[in-house]
């Protein structure tokens, strides 16, 4: 429906502009973007996976940037290129942290006679802004095969922000900054698409199909191509090691602050304060039964610098934060008594 | 997701509205870049203007999940959006945003580093916005376009918080159109900008950064805080107009919550929006009734304007609050009568349900209702009434059936009189005035004469001088639509698609002429009891005249809220296809069969008319019950039951609320069903009386 709005939309310029016999502009970006583009065919089928993906090519011998997902893991992996060419290809790297992999034509061959069009991952716009009006060029659904051009999209970037996103219960993998979009991109098979800038200039990659922890709805975002740059040139060069993250885990001893809070007994307690151990940090800072704790921020002993704060939900948001400082870390905790805020401070004792 | 060609259109017309625009102008072709580059920069400082005004709000605690039945929502974890209404710190919000109902609520606005904590001031319940304060001052009000400037078609921005990670960070922008004005009965802006919990309780704003709305999920069927908020994405996005909330915000500063304002009265029921708004029942008491309004008087003009189908009505109605002042003309008979001032109520709250006192005989096509039984000590025995009375009128006005006679005396308040005509045994009419009580949750045990005449086939008699019987509230024993054979026995079936299974009991000696109570058992969780249950029940249904059906929880750990749609559809089909009578259709379980039993009689009183739990407890429903709501409850509970304090709790949730309840506390039970036959006894008699007027 998308595209019958874009075909409509260049019918109308031109029944009405015959004079100007020069082709649009969104006709022009769509066909050279389109080069760039790759439909991918691989394993899945079943269980919600699909079997086929997008990707955008980045070198002129067959790179290919695209999502990672089981649709990749595949044998027998084919891709369509615009002019309908099919090829073979082989997943080279895959970064499950990014959630991005690079595929490649096995025979590449052909292309160092005739140099594909491609986006160059070492020469990127400027970062867009929210509210810029974006393009998204991408195979969702399936349905373009073969020489057909993909499906191309508009919206606007609706908000630029760290990305928190989930399927089903796990975390999503791609932690970095995200672009949230004001149009129904995330839909299968959409994944590994590009968004361009109006001009169809690079911007960034469809992510999945997720919905979000903030609101629990589904989330159209991308991930914008500096963040993935690195990757792609070390996955060409065959040189990509995967990246190792360390997690925030419960402490064998965490530090000892002395609040007890109210029984964590439904679903989401609000982190009040039953109790106050005597002489404990957290006495010491002031605390008093029925504080109501909302936002927390910690410097770790050996940190530089505060980490990010925290929004304190529940009884047990609170207890997982705790529990992965060790003794010495400062805590800055914002609580409301009655109606008024208070910024209360203590250090992190070692457990007796 | 789809989307709609009439969408396609409308961003066609519009695109060629703007080139034609341009071309008038002078000719000048524009390229498309121009005209692209101008919404973009146009977009962006609109919302740069409106930005600052649009707060983030953070909640602590409440509840996982909003809403109820189908509409459950997990709630997100994230911030929410608020915008400011005026610079000493009142900010509106959807309340969506706080269905969960946090303990506590921060605000975090532009420019200031500091959140703020915020109180709850009131609700507008019929737009679902609520008003919080902050204690601040100076604080950025934004500019807002009145409902005449908007225009069909021009494009506006939906501004949220949600994704704003620091409150520097500029709000979300969704851009679209406005689609339509005057939405769900008249009260919302309609958009295809993306509306959803990323920025319900943000502002709409025009290309000029004004506000013509808040963002609110809204539905046209339903009205609790979360209607709506399926259409999230869709491009069907609703905002209330500005100029709406500020009508009503010095009212809502000074606390008030404001209520939707109903006519009371209640019209005949039906699903059928192009019905005829006749009146059904005038509320006892309620401006409506001092005004003269009766039941068969037929809505014709609200403020002047013609009326002719119920959903005219309410799109009239929708707009309005408790308080306001409507002018009506009805139509009785031939007359045309003109209401001037009609104040509008709240919607009532709870009332007690009033009784005659007698037993009904069942099945009669007559329009007369013949009196089965007369309770010892009741309005109608202090009234001399007798079993083999047949009651003629009510006021004067015939009465159809025992259903409309039971909703016209369950709506009434106790302790008021009414007259009733009534043809003696000797064959005399009567007229007699009865002093109506509050009824009673426990039917005394008696010796009840059998209570069917068994026609419950036969066509029903109009009164004399009337075409057709208006239909009652609740129809007589739902009939087959054909009288032929049907299963009888025990009854296994299992849905092919879903594997649910069910099984039921059809007593071997089922007539339809006679309309049977229908028992919906829910069994604990874990144990279907299947074998207890039908060595139980199927004698006792032979004698009573019972059907027992007993769904299965797809989950051996236990039923969720979610099956309940599923059993709602076994009980319709059930009524296709035996005759049962509306008025005795009873959830009945144990434990947590018990606790579903309570919930569905709360979400679904329309269908069942009795809740018998053993060791259920309370689970929170968005529906409360109306006037003349008939919905009886029968709970036991084992005072060795673990939960017995979260048992106890049942009895006071349902006694707010005005039910008739007959408790049974069993000493001895821990968490097991009925012991013995006299408990057995007494809810099979409670089942028998449930008709009870």
């Amino acid at each position: 429906m998308i595209r019958r709005w874009f075909w409509g939309l260049i019918g109308c310029w031109l029944a009405c502009g015959a004079a100007a016999a020069q082709e649009s502009t969104f006709a022009a970006v769509s066909r050279q973007v389109n080069q760039k583009m790759v439909k991918i065919f691989g394993a899945g089928g079943y269980r919600g996976i699909t079997a086929y993906c997008t990707g955008v090519l980045i070198s002129p011998e067959g790179d290919i940037l695209t999502v990672y997902s089981p649709t990749l893991d595949s044998v027998d992996l084919r891709v369509h290129l615009y002019d309908g060419t099919r090829h073979s290809a082989v997943l080279v790297a895959a970064e499950p942290q990014l959630d991005v992999a690079l595929i490649r034509i096995k025979d590449r061959e052909p292309f160092k006679l005739q140099p594909l069009p491609h986006v160059d991952l070492g020469q990127l716009p400027p970062p867009p802004q929210v509210g810029d009006w974006i393009l998204a060029f991408s195979n969702s659904f399936e349905i373009a095969t073969g020489d057909e051009p993909v499906s191309v999209q508009r919206g606007v970037i609706a908000a630029i922000t760290p990305f928190a996103g989930r399927r089903g219960i796990h975390r999503a993998a791609y932690q970095g900054t995200a672009y949230i979009l004001d149009a129904v991109t995330n839909n299968p098979g959409a994944q590994g698409g590009l968004i361009t800038n109006r001009r169809g200039e690079p911007l960034a990659l469809i992510g999945k199909e997720l919905k979000n922890t903030l609101t629990e709805t589904w989330v159209n975002y991308a991930m914008p191509l500096p963040a993935l740059a690195s990757f792609a040139a070390k996955a060409m060069k065959g040189e990509y090691k995967p990246i190792v993250r360390e997690e925030d885990k419960p402490l064998p001893n965490p530090g000892r602050h002395g609040l007890i809070l109210v029984p964590d007994v439904v679903d989401r307690t609000p982190p009040f304060v039953e109790s106050v151990e005597t002489g404990s940090p957290a006495a010491q800072a002031g605390f008093q039964p029925d504080d109501l704790i909302l936002f927390l921020r910690a410097k770790r002993p050996d940190a530089v610098e505060e980490e990010e704060e925290q929004v304190v939900t529940s009884v047990k948001t609170f207890r997982e934060a705790m529990n992965a400082l060790p003794p010495g870390t400062a805590v800055r905790c914002v609580v409301r008594r009655g109606s008024q805020l208070l910024t209360l401070e203590f250090k992190l004792e070692p457990a007796r | 997701m789809t989307i709609s060609p009439c969408r396609t259109w409308i961003g066609l017309t519009l695109v060629w509205s703007l080139l034609t625009t341009s071309l008038a102008w002078g000719w000048a072709w524009p390229g498309a870049d121009d005209l692209e580059a101008a919404l973009e920069r146009g977009t962006k400082s609109a919302a740069q203007a409106a930005g600052p005004s649009v707060v983030q709000l953070q909640t602590v605690g409440g509840k996982e999940f909003v809403g109820s039945g189908q509409m459950t929502m997990q709630r997100g974890r994230g911030p929410t959006t608020g915008l400011i209404v005026s610079d000493d710190g009142y900010i509106i919000t959807s309340s969506f945003n706080l269905a969960h109902q946090p303990s506590s609520i921060t605000v975090f606005i532009t420019g200031r580093n500091d959140p703020l904590p915020a109180k709850i001031i009131a609700q507008d319940q019929t737009r679902m916005i609520t008003l919080l304060k902050v204690e601040a001052q100076g604080l950025p009000v934004p500019r807002w376009a009145a409902k005449s400037e908007l225009k069909l078609g021009q494009w506006v921005l939906a501004l949220g918080r949600t994704w704003s990670d620091s409150p520097q960070a500029p709000p979300s922008i969704s851009i679209g159109i406005v689609s339509a004005l005057d939405r769900i009965w008249g009260k919302a802006i309609q958009t295809d900008a993306k509306v959803s919990p990323v920025n319900y309780g943000g502002p709409l704003i025009d290309l000029d950064g004004k506000v013509v709305g808040l963002l609110c999920p809204l539905s046209q069927r339903g009205e609790d805080d979360v209607a709506g908020a399926e259409w999230y994405d869709s491009g069907i996005g609703f905002a209330i107009p500005m100029e709406d909330i500020l009508r009503v915000l010095d009212q809502l500063k000074a606390g008030k919550n404001l209520e939707r304002g109903l006519l009371g009265v209640q019209f005949q029921p039906t699903e059928a929006l192009d019905a005829t708004p006749t009146i059904s029942l005038v509320y006892p008491h309620s401006p409506a009734e001092k005004a003269g309004l009766q039941a068969g008087d037929t809505i014709i003009e609200v403020d002047g304007q013609p009326i002719a189908r119920t959903s005219q009505l309410r799109h009239r109605l929708g707009p309005k609050y408790a308080g306001d002042t409507i002018s009506l003309k009805v139509k009785r008979d031939k007359e045309e009568i003109a209401i001037p001032q009609l104040p509008l109520i709240a919607p009532p709250k709870y009332q007690q349900m009033a009784w005659l006192g007698i037993a009904p005989v069942r099945d009669d096509p007559s329009w007369e209702i013949t009196i089965r039984y007369v309770f010892p000590e009741s309005p109608a025995d202090q009234a001399k009434l007798e079993a083999g009375d047949k009651i003629v009128n009510v006021e004067g006005r015939p009465v159809p059936g025992r259903e409309g006679l039971a909703a016209r005396i369950g709506g009434a308040m106790p302790g008021s009189e009414i007259k009733l005509g009534v043809r003696r045994k000797n064959g005399k009419m009567e007229t007699i005035t009865v002093k109506l009580a509050a009824i009673s949750g426990a039917a005394l045990l008696a010796d009840l004469p059998p209570g069917s005449a068994k026609k419950a086939l036969a066509p029903r008699q109009p009164p004399p001088g009337m075409m057709a019987p208006p239909r009652p509230t609740r129809p007589e024993a739902t009939k087959p639509e054909t009288a032929k054979p049907v299963t009888k026995g025990f009854i296994e079936t299992e849905d092919p698609v879903l594997g649910r299974k069910t099984w039921t009991y059809v007593p071997e000696n089922y007539d339809p002429n006679v309309s049977h109570g229908l028992l919906v058992w829910l069994h604990p969780a874990g144990d279907p009891m299947q074998a207890a249950m039908r060595s139980i029940w199927e004698p006792l249904c032979q004698q009573h005249h019972l059907i027992l059906h007993a769904p299965l929880a797809d989950n051996p750990s236990g039923w969720l809220t979610s099956e309940a749609d599923l059993i709602l559809q076994d009980v319709r089909g059930l009524l296709q296809t035996y005759t049962i009578d509306r008025q005795r259709i009873v959830a009945h379980g144990l434990g947590q069969g018990g606790t579903l039993a309570l919930f569905l009689g709360m979400d679904a009183p329309e269908v069942f008319s009795g809740v018998a739990s053993v060791g259920g407890v309370w689970v929170q429903s968005a529906k409360e019950p109306r006037p003349g709501q008939r919905l009886f409850f029968f709970l036991a509970s084992g005072g060795k039951d673990p939960n017995i304090e979260a048992i106890r709790v049942v009895k006071e949730r349902v006694s707010e609320r005005q039910y008739p309840i007959w408790t049974v506390d069993i000493p001895d039970l821990g968490t097991g069903y009925l012991p013995d036959a006299d408990l057995l006894r007494r809810l099979v008699f409670w089942i028998e009386t449930l008709d009870r007027i």
